[in-house]
């Protein structure tokens, strides 16, 4: 009875695992998004648009089974006319890394650029003035500033991503919510593995709150506090 | 050089096998107890998992589990993540239209369930009743087609379970549904003690169509081939028996 405990328990190992790296992937999408949205540069404005628009409007199931089954099947039959035996198998870890990554680095996209534009434009003027380059402004001038203005904007996005991780079952990873769904399947006993589920998803969404709470103290130092 | 630059990005994505002679990889979802789910220590089990392992010694391959959520099972097939699917799929004409199948491994019959109190003798004894199934299944098919012309009314659900809190409720007079899921969803529980089986076994094509059979993709006889042979073979050695009587007490081979 209580082993199917500890096989959720592993389950939310994986669900941290995948929820984190994908976390990283759509960060350095969403900085290259809202980098190219800002550039001014009509090709990389329109490619990043198009990205934005297209990966908000499709559920991330849809997505998920498009990219993965659609993407194996492309490859396979690829292979089939190049006269090879073989078949492909994409690693799916990084397959869901990669797919919830690519669509949360849409909506990261759009919560950068908010937060770039909300900083004063006198701010990158006075470090070109000071004679500070591209990378050397970003670095030392928008990023820093920026974090605080993205932070709102962030954690929701990144709460909905955590949630999101409950589809990747669906690619053939073991996620908890599907071990949970196993559980309560073979013991006839739904409440109490999905209840465990539910609470485990609250401490990692707790916990993470805490953290950006910090991180967003860490980041307002300095600025007045809104009175409301 | 094209080449050799793709077959290392894919190399770097994905693990790339050969069409092998032995290992046969079977699919399943196990959620759905006693045809396949995992015990305790996250083994697959259940009568679909000892039916695949009979078949792979049978065709003398080695059975490779791959467990995969079942609104995803077709695809995995399409995108050959498997060779097969034992995992309680039902024989249906929209099914065929993508992939096909081999003869039926089991095939367990439909019931009507009652209050006890309730003499039947036909879907003309309970006209007026209201009888809860499962929308979109094989049951409501049946409803519709011989209970609701015979004056019973037919409500269809969402999920089979709410059928049960209704009957519960006394919203619903009883319902149809597979003979292994009624019995061991309700009828064997403290609810479910008050009704019972009514009727004879219900096996009608029309309605329900020929049985669970194993899935495989279109274009691949040798393996249907063989695999219908297996079925045949241990369904005359005593192996199917032998698993048929650690999970059931009739034989869900059907007629």
């Amino acid at each position: 009875m209580s082993s199917y405990y500890t096989s959720i328990l592993q389950g939310a190992v994986l669900t941290v695992g995948v929820s984190l790296a994908a976390l990283l992937v759509s960060v350095i999408l969403g900085l290259a998004g809202a980098g190219a949205k800002l550039s001014g540069r009509p090709i990389l404005v329109a490619l990043a648009t198009l990205y934005t628009t297209i990966i908000r409007g499709i559920p991330e199931l849809v997505l998920m089974l498009l990219v993965f089954y659609g993407g194996t099947i492309g490859l396979n039959n690829l292979l089939e006319a190049m006269g090879s035996e073989a078949t492909v198998d994409i690693n799916p870890f990084l397959a869901g890394v990669l797919t919830i990554g690519f669509i949360y680095g849409a909506y990261m996209t759009e919560t950068f650029r908010g937060a770039i534009l909300a900083i004063p434009k006198g701010q990158a003027e006075a470090a070109w003035a000071f004679g500070m380059g591209r990378t050397q402004t970003f670095l030392r001038i928008t990023a820093p500033q920026m974090v605080r203005y993205a932070l709102p904007g962030f954690t929701n996005n990144w709460l909905v991503l955590i949630k999101a991780t409950a589809l990747v079952s669906l690619i053939g990873l073991q996620e908890m919510t599907y071990l949970a769904k196993q559980a309560s399947a073979a013991t006839r006993s739904p409440f109490a593995y999905f209840l465990f589920t539910a609470a485990l998803f609250l401490i990692y969404t707790t916990v993470s709150l805490f953290v950006l709470r910090r991180l967003n103290a860490r980041y307002s130092l300095g600025t007045k506090r809104v009175q409301l | 050089m094209k080449k050799l630059l793709l077959a290392i990005a894919m190399g770097s994505l994905c693990a790339v096998s050969f069409a092998q002679g032995k290992d046969l990889k079977v699919a399943i979802d196990p959620t759905y107890e006693p045809f396949t789910f995992k015990t305790a220590d996250g083994k697959p089990t259940g009568f679909d998992v000892d039916i695949a392992s009979a078949l792979c010694e049978q065709v003398k391959r080695k059975c490779v589990f791959v467990e995969q959520v079942w609104d995803s099972m077709i695809p995995g097939l399409q995108a050959k993540k498997y060779d097969v699917i034992i995992s309680s799929m039902s024989i249906t004409e929209d099914r065929l239209k993508v992939i096909d199948f081999t003869n039926k491994y089991y095939n367990t019959p439909s019931r009507v369930v009652v209050k006890k109190d309730v003499k039947f003798t036909g879907p003309a004894s309970i006209k007026g009743k209201r009888i809860g199934v499962l929308k979109g299944s094989t049951q409501e098919k049946y409803a519709m087609g011989e209970l609701k012309t015979a004056g019973v009314e037919v409500v269809p659900y969402e999920a089979q379970d709410q059928v049960y809190l209704d009957i519960k409720s006394g919203r619903l007079d009883g319902t149809v549904s597979d003979f292994v899921e009624v019995t061991g969803g309700f009828l064997s529980k403290p609810e479910g003690k008050d009704y019972n089986l009514v009727g004879p076994e219900l096996y009608t094509e029309k309605y329900f169509g020929t049985g669970v059979g194993i899935g495989l993709r279109k274009g691949d006889a040798a393996l249907k081939n063989e695999l219908n042979a297996a079925i045949k073979a241990i369904r005359g050695n005593g192996t199917y028996k032998k698993i048929n009587d650690k999970y059931f007490k009739f034989d869900v081979y059907g007629k």
